[in-house]
């Protein structure tokens, strides 16, 4: 064997492993983005510094946010003032509010409990306490 | 040498293969979730690429040190110059002449 054939050797082996990331990363993030066809929307408006909720049939809630288990939910996210970022830690949901931007993201939690949401993004004074609370209730249905 | 490459390259393939055909057996087994579980989803490519980034780094980093140990002053096999090495050192005078 000589050089040149360890050399390709080597080169294949790397450049196997950077497709394998790239056709990986690509199909995930395709499965990660198909929000589900019945996906309930609910409204976030980040604004300093508190979160607010708006259901579908109106209903608004301030701080905590009460959903269902099993149910699939995509957050249309607003910003009132500044750039804000909606986290729920627990369950992966970590986007930016824009001011003047609607930002999407889905999720669909299966535990029922109690998780802390935070602002993700430096938005002034009380930032830090930017928190809020969701709660994820049983399916009274199921 | 030979047999080195081919072992690693099968070790590789071993590493990137058992995970997902574990998985895909595990995912027949269980009955399958109405909607997409983000969090074993989103964890599960971070530890792939993880590993994927380990490798890629141990195979540079392996082929690095692989170089500079066979290629050091002191290796037996480095005494007589290869047929790459005849370059053109002023310093070094001319080998045809002797010095």
């Amino acid at each position: 064997m000589g050089h040149d054939t360890a050399e390709w050797v080597f080169v294949a082996v790397v450049i196997a492993i950077l497709v394998y990331v790239g056709a990986d990363s690509w199909y995930t993030e395709k499965l990660v983005e198909d929000v589900p066809a019945d996906a309930t929307v609910i409204k976030v408006t980040g604004q300093q510094w508190y979160w607010s909720f708006e259901h579908p049939n109106g209903t608004k809630e301030i701080s905590t946010l009460h959903l269902k288990v099993n149910h699939a939910y995509k957050f249309e996210i607003y910003s009132r003032d500044v750039m804000h970022s909606f986290n729920i830690p627990d369950w992966v949901v970590f986007e930016d509010a824009v001011p003047g931007h609607v930002n999407h993201a889905w999720f669909a939690p299966n535990q029922v409990g109690t998780y802390p949401i935070q602002c993700r993004e430096y938005c002034g004074l009380l930032h830090y306490n930017m928190r809020g609370t969701l709660v994820v209730e049983p399916d009274s249905k199921t | 040498m030979k047999t080195l490459i081919a072992i690693s390259i099968i070790v590789l393939v071993a590493i990137a293969l058992v995970p997902q055909i574990a998985h895909a057996q595990l995912a027949q087994q269980t009955a399958p979730e109405k909607y997409l579980d983000l969090r074993a989803t989103v964890w599960n490519e971070f530890f792939r690429m993880t590993t994927a980034a380990f490798t890629v780094g141990a195979v540079v980093s392996g082929t690095m040190i692989w170089l500079v140990w066979r290629f050091r002053e002191s290796n037996p096999k480095n005494k007589a110059p290869t047929r790459w090495e005849h370059l053109d050192d002023p310093a070094a005078g001319d080998p045809e002449e002797g010095h």
